[in-house]
């Protein structure tokens, strides 16, 4: 299994701390310099975790963990009017992105409303897609009673987000509902660290599953091998985004061809992978599990 | 501006007075409204808002946002710029210049910029109603999309409602909202 954080400090000697994460066998799946500083988000097999740190330490860099790191999140919002964004939705995005994890929103075209609220079968198919979900409801604790009822189908993990601070809920955080101001006192922080632990728990469960049942490949190592063999276009941000069973590839169709023949160990993408065309963005590459494909290596 | 909030949970109140509170100030019209009365009823899902309007600021003129330097003029507040030019070269037309982006040129007698520097530039009674219905549309829950408006001379009351919205509803809200408007 690889571990994921976060490194931030200056330029000096980085390339060494790079050079040591890829004899590592592990991966930089970001990287940023600006001028002096330099922050990357860095792979690495968990039992070399040790290494690293004294590396970082040697550098004089800064280590921080990303408890959402390798997940890609969706925030589900009862519209993309006024009265639901920017805030709080753009508040939580910002923080679970703060955590690690690639966020991604999405209004509901029909959400508003108590007796009114809706989810299209093309909007749980878009939600299901992602490794969890966050829904974020108002302020009334009749209307949230009802909406409830809509993220029952979702077979995802998922976790409410709402106004009144006592519902008997399974991963429910309160004292958010509606917002007209970002979110920067000191209680209001809290509540989004609250968020994403509760975020946290919910994916506990996805992660122990596949701890449970391997899938065949680490979406790492695969998305690797893919941006190995088709370069990234020029300017193009996370054409690849990973999820902790699959990713999501952001190419054209005749790349999509290409990368079905890749060999990962003894056998080809395509018999490890499932892959389809998604809804919302990209071709979405489901990695089988380990029982399914036989040992690769 | 009073704002009372009735019928829910105390954190919705709280929740709903700071979101009235802002969406006002965020429409400028905080000075313009005397109170604001909001009643939920998240159950049967109706909401009534009844605002009370104030007092409104005098109308802006062109000696409000200008600086008169001999024969020419400095606009000291940007944002009437464009409205302000509009208004200028529809009455003068050529006979007014914009030499500079702050500064105009005017090829008029004394008497003539007398008149020009009273001339109404903008008058905040014209758009309040319009703004006022912006805020309380932005306040009142987005499912709530059955509007029932009820207007006397110096108050606005909305009820909204995702049902229908009948006449003896309408009477209740008459009544409950007497007092406040």
């Amino acid at each position: 299994m690889y571990k994921i954080m976060m490194f931030e400090g200056g330029v000096y000697k980085f390339y060494e701390l790079k050079e040591l994460v890829g004899d590592l066998g592990g991966f930089i799946l970001q990287e940023s310099v600006m001028q002096t500083e330099t922050m990357m988000h860095l792979a690495f097999p968990e039992e070399d975790e040790r290494e690293i740190r004294n590396k970082i330490k040697e550098l004089g860099g800064k280590y921080k963990e990303l408890p959402l790191a390798g997940t890609e999140i969706i925030l589900v919002v009862p519209s993309l009017g006024k009265h639901h964004a920017v805030d709080p939705m753009c508040d939580i995005a910002e923080f679970l992105r703060r955590s690690g994890a690639i966020t991604n929103m999405m209004g509901l075209a029909r959400g508003v409303g108590r007796r009114i609220a809706q989810m299209t079968t093309q909007e749980k198919q878009i939600i299901e897609e992602f490794d969890a979900a966050v829904f974020i409801f108002g302020t009334f604790e009749e209307c949230l009673e009802e909406k409830v009822k809509l993220c029952k189908n979702i077979d995802i993990p998922y976790i409410i987000v709402g106004g009144p601070s006592d519902i008997e809920l399974e991963h429910y955080v309160g004292g958010v509902g509606r917002k007209t101001a970002r979110m920067r006192n000191k209680d209001e922080i809290e509540r989004l660290y609250a968020v994403t632990s509760e975020l946290e728990r919910a994916l506990a469960e996805k992660r122990l599953d596949l701890e449970e049942d391997p899938i065949a490949a680490s979406p790492l190592f695969i998305k690797d091998m893919i941006e190995m063999t088709i370069l990234p276009k020029v300017g193009e941000e996370l054409p690849n985004v990973i999820q902790l069973d699959g990713l999501r590839v952001k190419m054209e169709e005749e790349d999509i061809e290409k990368i079905k023949e890749i060999e990962i160990g003894k056998k080809k993408l395509l018999e490890i992978c499932e892959i389809k065309k998604s809804p919302y963005t990209g071709y979405l590459l489901e990695i089988k599990s380990e029982a399914v494909t036989g040992t690769l290596f | 501006m009073e704002v009372k909030i009735e019928g829910v949970s105390d954190f919705a109140n709280g929740s709903y007075t700071k979101i009235c509170q802002d969406t006002f100030r965020d429409a400028e019209l905080r000075s313009n409204i005397d109170h604001v009365y909001m009643h939920c009823n998240p159950k049967e899902f109706v909401f009534v808002i009844a605002v009370k309007i104030g007092r409104v600021s005098r109308p802006v003129t062109v000696w409000d946002v200008t600086l008169r330097e001999e024969k020419k003029l400095r606009i000291t507040t940007e944002r009437y710029a464009p409205k302000l030019l509009a208004l200028l070269w529809d009455k003068y037309g050529e006979k007014v210049e914009q030499v500079g982006r702050l500064e105009l040129l005017l090829k008029l007698e004394d008497n003539e910029i007398e008149e020009l520097l009273k001339l109404v530039l903008y008058d905040p009674k014209d758009d309040l109603v319009t703004r006022i219905l912006y805020a309380l549309d932005t306040i009142l829950p987005e499912g709530a999309r059955v509007r029932s408006p009820m207007r006397s001379t110096n108050s606005i009351v909305i009820i909204a409602s995702e049902n229908p919205i009948g006449e003896e509803q309408k009477n209740k809200v008459e009544e409950m909202v007497s007092e406040y408007v």
